[in-house]
């Protein structure tokens, strides 16, 4: 028996060792397995799931599904009918504001995800309820910067909230549209830590998807409601989390997400509260973009 | 245990290990040439050993340069460095990056030709030196002109470390003055300084005025925690803060209603959180809301309401079209050494002196459990303790 096992766990290594000889430059993993979607954790094995295996058959879902696209097609056609992106034509031109989220209740929470870093083994928290009176949202939590020891993570600490992609019928990607605005409008109430706005915008190539805008977002902390108000002319390109040399205005006719990150590297719990988000045009603010779009660090 | 199959070994080679070894000896990596292991880092746990000052941490840097001309292992030795600054608290000083700088051998790894400049020349030494000013980066330190001309000397023009650098002085100056309610770097040691500071910081009010109801000097407690340090020193301090605007709404509150003191609030201030309380009552029911008419001989120069029946277009409405949270005025803010009733009473009797219906209001404490637990019960409405106070009579 031992020797059988023995065989077999020979076979296995061998296979491991064929594998990792075989894809040297991508650590074993197929190349178009490399650039997957989803972060791979160190040390666990990508997850090799064939395509005909993640198919789900379940009647009743298949029917509540059908219910739920065919009833968000027939709301986006009849839409149409009343003006540019189911507003009437007269708002979508002369509109200077617009609330684009409204914290009035527990379905608003649907549009959101709170992360932490509990995904690359960190200890930090991040829950995400409704506020006082479910008026507004309350993101909460405990940060920790304590660097989980996989060999390949140096830093850590960070929780955040981030919206979900807009989907339409058929679970096609929709994009929020704030062509007709410059500013963007939160009502928050912080605790005295400094946040970080991140924009995604909708991108072509693949090199780009983990593009986002940023921009710092400062709290002040106490009772009170802070009113903040953030041209997109300051918010600056940034790709998996370090800073572009090569810098452009944010695009706002396609815009994925938002959401919001904390990582000042100060362990203890945290507070956001929010009570809307909008975006409105400042007719003041003239600046096209903040920072200089030409190319600084030319090649040699 | 089997032994090798090596090929025919050399007769002035060492012997095969075999395969009964003490448990000792297996663990020393070099058991068998009697040499032992020693990495950077003993260097600098040894002169921790004395303090951990940059005094200690500059002359292991001066001991490691004068050892040896060409400066070999200087990589391994600078990551070491890097990791122990922290612990020697040098991460924020300018002169010791510099001088860390300085152990890399000069103009080695500068790129002679386009060849060379073409295939990342000396990747190893190019990476520290970008792990250095990643260092300087995450701990906040501006480099200067010194560090240029180190890198310059150490790497050439357009290395890797030279472009960090580059873009460290472009964004840095950038976003260094970005915050609108900055706070010092320095803060006052002094809880009492700290809480002015906070109280001020969160006001709100330019006119609010901070009061320091009770401060008692520095009194010795005997520590009941035999793992605690020195001396249990407490300070109990009691600081305030009210704006005109809050007294004259707190003397419009109806006495009946109660008033609540709820807390403690967190408020970080860079890497310290300290907690705050606030006096405040329950919003009034719409039918409650009394309106007072606007007095039209407080402004002279133009008229504070008109009655005019005009409308704005859309196109010239800049407000969002959002019900406001309605919530209680605050009343004051505060920040006492410790949450419980008695020195938060203490607070509300100061208050009386100055705001005459708290003596015939009804005081509520809504205190959550401590600041240790405010993770579980973060929601600030939460009422852990409720202590209904009777009305307190004006005592003066």
């Amino acid at each position: 028996m031992a020797l059988v096992t023995n065989r077999l766990m020979c076979i296995k290594n061998s296979r491991a060792y064929l594998k990792a000889s075989l894809y040297p430059l991508s650590n074993g993993v197929p190349p178009e397995q490399a650039h997957t979607r989803r972060y791979r954790r160190p040390g666990v094995p990508p997850e090799n799931i064939p395509p005909w295996k993640r198919i789900n058959l379940n009647f009743a879902k298949g029917v509540e599904g059908v219910k739920k696209h065919f009833g968000l097609l027939k709301k986006e056609m009849l839409d149409r009918f009343e003006g540019p992106e189911g507003r009437p034509l007269k708002e979508h031109i002369l509109e200077q504001t617009r609330v684009i989220w409204e914290f009035r209740g527990p379905e608003s929470l649907a549009h959101w995800v709170a992360s932490s870093d509990r995904e690359i083994g960190g200890k930090s928290e991040a829950y995400m309820k409704m506020g006082r009176n479910n008026l507004t949202v309350l993101l909460y939590g405990n940060l920790c910067t304590e660097v989980p020891r996989d060999g390949e993570t140096r830093y850590s600490g960070y929780c955040s909230l981030r919206s979900k992609q807009l989907l339409g019928a058929f679970d096609r990607k929709k994009h929020h549209d704030w062509s007709s605005f410059n500013s963007l409008y939160l009502r928050i109430r912080g605790d005295g830590r400094p946040w970080m706005i991140n924009i995604a915008a909708e991108t072509y190539f693949s090199h780009q998807k983990d593009d986002m805008y940023n921009y710092f977002l400062f709290t002040r902390g106490g009772p009170y409601w802070q009113d903040v108000k953030i041209p997109f002319s300051k918010f600056f390109l940034s790709s998996r989390g370090r800073i572009q040399d090569s810098q452009h205005p944010l695009w706002l006719d396609k815009i994925n997400t938002i959401g919001f990150t904390l990582g000042d590297k100060a362990d203890g719990p945290f507070q956001l509260e929010i009570d809307f988000i909008g975006v409105c045009n400042d007719r003041a603010h003239t600046e096209e973009f903040a920072y200089e779009k030409y190319k600084r660090n030319p090649e040699v | 245990s089997r032994r090798f199959h090596t090929s025919a070994r050399r007769p002035d080679a060492k012997p095969a290990p075999s395969s009964e070894r003490t448990d000792q000896e297996r663990e020393s990596p070099h058991a068998g040439t009697g040499k032992t292991l020693a990495t950077y880092e003993d260097l600098f746990e040894q002169a921790a050993r004395d303090s951990r000052t940059k005094a200690t941490f500059t002359r292991v840097l001066e001991v490691f340069c004068k050892k040896d001309v060409r400066r070999r292992g200087h990589v391994e030795f600078i990551y070491a460095a890097l990791k122990k600054m922290p612990e020697f608290g040098v991460e924020g000083d300018l002169s010791v990056y510099n001088r860390l700088l300085d152990v890399f051998p000069k103009e080695v790894f500068v790129p002679r030709n386009y060849i060379q400049r073409m295939f990342n020349h000396y990747p190893r030494q190019q990476e520290c030196g970008v792990q250095v000013l990643e260092h300087m980066e995450n701990y906040g330190v501006m480099p200067n002109v010194e560090t240029k001309v180190l890198l310059v000397q150490i790497f050439g023009e357009k290395s890797h470390p030279v472009r960090k650098y580059q873009r460290l002085m472009y964004w840095f100056p950038r976003f260094k003055h970005v915050n609108p309610y900055p706070v010092p770097r320095e803060l006052p040691r002094d809880p009492v300084d700290l809480a002015r500071l906070s109280l001020q910081r969160i006001a709100g009010d330019l006119d609010a005025r901070v009061t320091v109801y009770e401060v008692q000097p520095l009194a010795r407690m005997p520590s009941t925690d035999l793992s605690e340090s020195g001396e249990g020193l407490s300070q109990l301090y009691v600081v305030g803060s009210q704006s005109p605007s809050q007294q004259t709404l707190l003397s419009k509150h109806n006495p009946e209603r109660p008033v609540f003191v709820e807390g403690p609030f967190p408020l970080w201030l860079r890497k310290t959180c300290v907690y705050y309380y606030t006096v405040r009552a329950d919003p009034l029911p719409p039918g409650e809301k009394v309106d007072e008419p606007v007095d039209p001989e407080r402004n002279f120069f133009y008229p504070l309401e008109l009655d005019l029946d005009l409308d704005r277009d859309l196109g010239d409405d800049d407000d969002f079209d959002v019900d406001e949270v309605e919530e209680g005025p605050v009343f004051a803010l505060c920040m006492a050494s410790s949450g419980d009733q008695a020195t938060l009473g203490k607070w509300i009797s100061g208050l009386q002196e100055t705001n005459p219906i708290l003596g015939r209001t009804p005081t509520v404490f809504r205190l959550n459990p401590g600041p240790r637990e405010i993770q579980a019960s973060s929601e600030p409405e939460r009422k852990e303790d409720e202590d209904l106070l009777q009305s307190r009579k004006m005592t003066q």
